[in-house]
Order: structure tokens, then C-alpha cells, then sequence
């Protein structure tokens, strides 16, 4: 499997990889993982670094990659070692360790698709250089439907859609904090991600709060994620900002504790998701969903079934909504059950499954093709086009 | 005469570019006819598998006795045709389905009508680990099947275009090779079953 961004760096990538991979090395499978990393220190045995990342500018956004000849050499070095019966990688459109990668294939490729990219110039211009390269990949995988466009809108065909996975039990299993429990008169909400991203909708969050807090003036909000919240709670209405705990960045059991004690999680996300995992692992926790209606969230909470949707970017709709769910105590005991079950279906068991089924499928169909000599030499391998392949 | 000299080896040069592509571009299409050939292989046996899983729990006596002759009756179909027209021995070189659509959507529509949601959430709950384990092989044949028939229409795709270029048609690069198809039938069982 390789991971184009770095392993030490949290993302939602680097997670669904180490999260298949441990699920399959915990089955028995042998699996093998490179990445790129910022030191070598903490990798777990079955990471293989390619180095250090560096920031480029990509398509509108910095990506951190690793590139170069010496990058390139270390990817023949692990394919060649590992003698692997299928190649597994992650984002193969974007600039990285991934593409290199499906450069020097010979064994069947499949690929997973993550993000939801609208467009792209450089993957135009470089379409017919590319092209032979994606022609190797045999089984594509999209997690969100937002990513299967992305696969239509560059590479024409099909992908399967196997959604994102949650370690369900370590959430529903996470002790719950008492310093962040709600009581009747001081109910808790947490919101989780980059605080000083616009798109995560803190902002949204905060406007919503001077409603929560005429009808509970004991409400807390509880923020957890990177970023700098300062700016945001210095410009917001001070009763919000006084009633908001920054708690910075948590660990994985925090957040799951996070989760399992608050009354409400709220996602107030603006748009750019691809799939909520977040809203996934929140009903895993057993904690009443409140979200956008983006498209992804409607989905993931199965049109609103299994949690509360609000009219996206609207501090009214959440405030309205969190209302409606703080006296109704019955209703929020209703999402957490709902909530639970349903975020079983997301479960790494089953999604593992689903992409071993796509490796015996791409390794049951290399197997059947019809033999073809290994090209040999320089030429061979110019006129094959099959760069890595012979030797 | 310098001059001519110089429009040798620049003709010479131009001569040996044409034929790395010519040889590099009938490589690449070779490579692709080969994956779609493969494709259709693990196809064909996915929907042998499918048809054997179905056969065997049409068998079983835990369904219904008009669901489990709807679905014998049309797992059979499935591989009598399969036995008729071994992908193997095609004249085609394995790269067509031989007209098999109909009959896998009919399969398709019997595991959908004897397998509703409530039927098998209540085979489900019996916890009978050889109905349990039947339902597992019909469910995971169902996917594999979905998968291997996008993974053969994207092979084939990747054949078409690269075959509808003006190189490849001006110079018959694509040889007798048959122009594979993209298989259509429905292959969605909502099976109510995990994932």
C-alpha cells in the first residue's frame, strides 16, 4: 500500500491507510506500507519511509510531497522487496509518492480515490503523459460519491464506492470525562477540527451560541482541533467566546471520550467534505449529530434518519436545532441508539472486507491474462513501456 | 551536399521516433486487450461462483419453495450458459460475454425476489451457521461479481479510446484483435445484508 501524504502528520488518508492495513495485518495478511514521513522516529514496523516531504504548490493548495530521483529509486527498491501481489494507492491523481509509484508497477494496481477535486489545469496539460501509467490500474475504489465524480470527471469509467471506515467499538467503548459531561443545567456541544479553517464552520457554531445561551446560560461549547482559535473568539459576541473551551488538539482516546460525554456534536462544515468521518466516529460515541446538509452528511446520517440536518452556513438552523434537542431528552436518546447502529455499517470489518474482495477480484484477473514475455533490456523496456518491469 | 547529409539523418531520426511510437503504442494496446481479457476471466468466474452460491442455497431448503425454484431455475440458466460457451474457447479470444446479459439479470431479479430485506434479516436470525454461511457466499459472491463486471468495463473502456485514435486506426495497430465490449446487466442484489 502507499500513502502519499506524510505518516506522522494526522488526515484522514494517512488513517484509512494505517486503519486497513492493521485490520489486514490482524488477519493474517501480509502488508507493507511506504510513505512519506518527517523523521523515521515512531514509524510502525510495517511503514517504509520515502523521506521528508517538502511544500509545493499544487493546484491551488500547498501539498506537502516527496519527489526526485532519489524518491524514485527508493519506490523500485520497495516494490522490488517486496514482491507484492497487489499494489494498493491512495490519491494516484495528485503529484506524490503514489504516482511514482504507478510509474514502476509491474503487479496488478488498485487505486483509492479520496478527495472531491473539481478541477485540475496540470492534470490536463500532463493527461497524455499520464495516461499510459492509469491505464495499469486494474479495481478503483472511491469512498464518497463526491470522489467518484472526481474519477469520471479525469479518468472517464467507473470506481466502486466503499465508504470510509471507524473503529466503531474503540468509540462506543471510550471512558466518558466528567469535566466534559453535560448536566441539565450546563449542557456540553463539541466541535472537532481545524479551528481556523472557515470551511469547518466554527464560525457558524459561534453564531449560534447567544440563542443556546439565552435558553441554557450554562452551555458550553467544546472545541477541539489544531489552529489558532484567538481571532475568531476575539471578533465573536463574548458571551460565545466566554462560553467556549479550546481545548487545542486531542489525542484519538480524548476524542473518542470528548464524543462520549458531550450532549451534541455539532458539524457545522461549510462544504469541501468528502465524506464525515467524523460524523461517523460521533455516532460511534453515541453522541447526537447535528450537521450541515451537505450531501456527504446527508448521506452518512442516512437523510437525516440517524441525526439532525440544518440548513448549511445558518446559525439560526443549528441553534434551532440544538434547542429542539436539548428538551426533548427522549429524541436524543433516540439518536444515540439510531446513531450506534448505524454507524456500524461503517465499520472497518466491513469496509476491509469489501476492498479484499477488490484485491482477489484485480489479482483473479492478472492471473487470467494471457502470458507476455518480460520485456528485457533498455530497449524492451522503452519499447514496452513498462518501466521496472523486467528487472 | 552538406545539406543533404543533414536531411538524411534528420529523416533517419524522424523514421526511428514513428517507430518507437508505432511499436511503443501497439505495446500499450496490447497490454490493455490483455487486461480486459483478464478482466472477463475473473468476470466469468465470479459468475460461475454467484450461480453455484445461488444454486446451493436454492437447495438448502431454507427458502420458500417458489423462491428457491425461481432461483435454481435461473442459477441453472447461468451455468448451463457458461458451460455452452466457455469464455475460454471463444473464437473471440475471450474478449466478448456471448449474449449471457439477459441470463445474469435474471438471476439477478430471482435473488431479488426470493432475497428481500425482512427474508433475510429472519434467516439471519435463526443463527444457524450453515444458513448464516450460505447467505455470506451468496452476499460476497453478489459483490465480487459487481466488482469484477465495473473492473472488465473499465479495462474495455481503456481499449476503446486508445483503438479510436487516428495512429492506431491508420495503421491497424490493433492487428485482428476483436474490439472487446463493455458487459451491461443488472448486478445489484439489495441483499440486506452487512455493507
Amino acid at each position: 500500500m502507499v500513502c502519499p501524504y506524510a505518516w506522522d502528520v494526522p488526515g484522514g488518508v494517512q488513517f484509512h491507510v494505517r486503519d486497513i492495513a492493521e485490520h489486514f495485518i490482524r488477519q493474517g495478511h501480509e502488508v507493507w506500507v511506504l510513505a512519506p514521513a518527517e523523521s523515521d522516529a515512531n514509524l510502525p514496523g510495517y511503514v517504509t519511509s520515502v523521506g521528508r516531504p517538502v511544500p509545493v504548490r499544487y493546484n491551488g493548495s500547498v501539498a506537502r510531497v516527496t519527489l526526485g530521483p532519489a524518491t524514485s529509486a527508493r519506490v523500485s527498491r520497495w516494490l522490488e522487496a517486496g514482491d507484492f501481489d497487489v499494489l494498493h494507492l491512495h490519491e494516484p491523481l495528485n503529484p506524490s509518492v503514489s504516482l511514482v509509484a504507478l510509474w514502476a508497477s509491474a503487479e496488478p494496481v488498485v487505486a483509492t480515490f479520496h478527495s472531491a477535486m473539481l478541477r485540475s489545469r496540470a492534470l490536463h496539460a500532463a493527461h497524455p503523459l499520464l495516461r499510459p501509467s492509469l491505464e495499469k490500474i486494474r479495481g478503483r475504489i472511491a469512498v464518497s460519491e463526491d470522489a467518484l465524480g472526481t474519477v469520471q470527471r479525469h479518468l472517464g469509467g467507473m470506481a466502486f464506492i466503499i465508504p470510509n471506515g471507524v473503529h466503531v467499538d474503540s468509540f462506543a467503548q471510550a471512558p466518558v470525562r466528567s469535566e466534559w459531561a453535560g448536566t441539565s443545567e450546563a449542557p456540553t456541544v463539541a466541535f472537532l477540527g481545524r479551528v481556523d479553517e472557515p470551511r469547518k464552520g466554527l464560525e457558524v457554531a459561534l453564531k449560534a451560541m447567544p440563542a443556546l445561551l439565552d435558553a441554557h446560560p450554562g452551555i458550553r461549547l467544546l472545541v477541539a482541533g489544531p489552529g489558532d482559535a484567538s481571532d475568531l473568539l476575539k471578533e465573536a459576541d463574548p458571551r460565545a467566546a466566554a462560553a467556549t473551551v479550546a481545548l487545542g488538539m486531542v489525542t484519538d482516546d480524548d476524542k473518542a471520550s470528548l464524543l462520549r460525554s458531550v450532549d451534541a456534536y455539532l458539524a457545522p462544515h461549510l462544504g469541501g467534505e468528502s465524506f464525515g468521518i467524523v460524523l461517523v466516529e460521533a455516532m460511534a460515541a453515541g453522541a447526537p449529530v447535528v450537521a450541515s446538509d451537505l450531501p456527504a452528511f446527508a448521506a452518512v446520517l442516512d437523510g437525516g434518519a440517524t441525526g439532525i440536518l440544518f440548513e448549511t452556513g445558518s446559525p439560526q438552523g443549528l441553534a434551532h436545532a440544538v434547542l429542539g434537542l436539548l428538551a426533548d431528552p427522549a429524541r436524543g436518546e433516540h439518536l444515540r441508539r439510531a446513531g450506534r447502529a448505524r454507524s456500524r455499517i461503517f465499520d472497518w470489518g466491513v469496509v476491509a472486507d469489501k476492498v479484499m474482495a477488490v484485491y482477489e477480484t484485480v489479482i483473479a484477473g492478472a492471473a487470467a491474462e494471457p502470458e507476455e514475455p518480460a520485456p528485457q533490456g533498455l530497449w524492451g523496456r522503452l519499447v514496452r513501456g513498462v518501466p521496472g518491469g523486467g528487472n | 551536399m552538406v545539406d543533404v547529409l543533414q536531411l538524411a539523418t534528420f529523416v533517419v531520426i524522424v523514421l526511428i521516433a514513428v517507430a518507437w511510437y508505432l511499436s511503443y503504442s501497439a505495446a500499450r494496446l496490447d497490454r490493455l486487450h490483455a487486461k480486459a481479457e483478464g478482466a472477463m476471466s475473473a468476470l466469468d468466474a465470479q459468475l460461475i461462483r454467484r450461480a453455484e452460491a445461488a444454486l446451493e442455497l436454492a437447495n438448502s431448503g431454507v427458502l420458500d419453495p417458489a423462491s428457491a425454484l425461481l432461483v435454481a431455475d435461473a442459477a441453472t440458466e447461468s451455468l448451463e450458459r457458461t458451460t455452452e460457451h466457455p469464455v475460454t474457447d471463444d473464437l473471440l479470444d475471450g474478449q466478448h460475454f456471448g449474449g449471457r446479459e439477459q441470463v445474469e439479470s435474471d438471476l439477478t431479479g430471482a435473488l431479488t425476489a426470493a432475497l428481500p430485506g425482512e427474508v433475510v434479516a429472519g434467516l439471519r436470525a435463526r443463527a444457524d451457521e450453515f444458513v448464516t454461511d450460505e447467505l455470506d457466499r451468496v452476499a460476497a459472491s453478489v459483490l465480487r461479481v459487481q466488482l469484477a463486471r465495473r473492473f472488465h468495463n473499465d479495462a474495455v473502456r481503456d481499449v476503446r479510446r486508445v483503438r479510436a485514435k487516428r495512429t492506431v486506426r491508420w495503421f491497424g495497430l490493433a492487428g485482428y484483435a476483436a474490439l472487446p465490449e463493455v458487459v451491461v446487466f443488472d448486478d445489484d442484489v439489495p441483499l440486506g445484508l452487512p455493507g
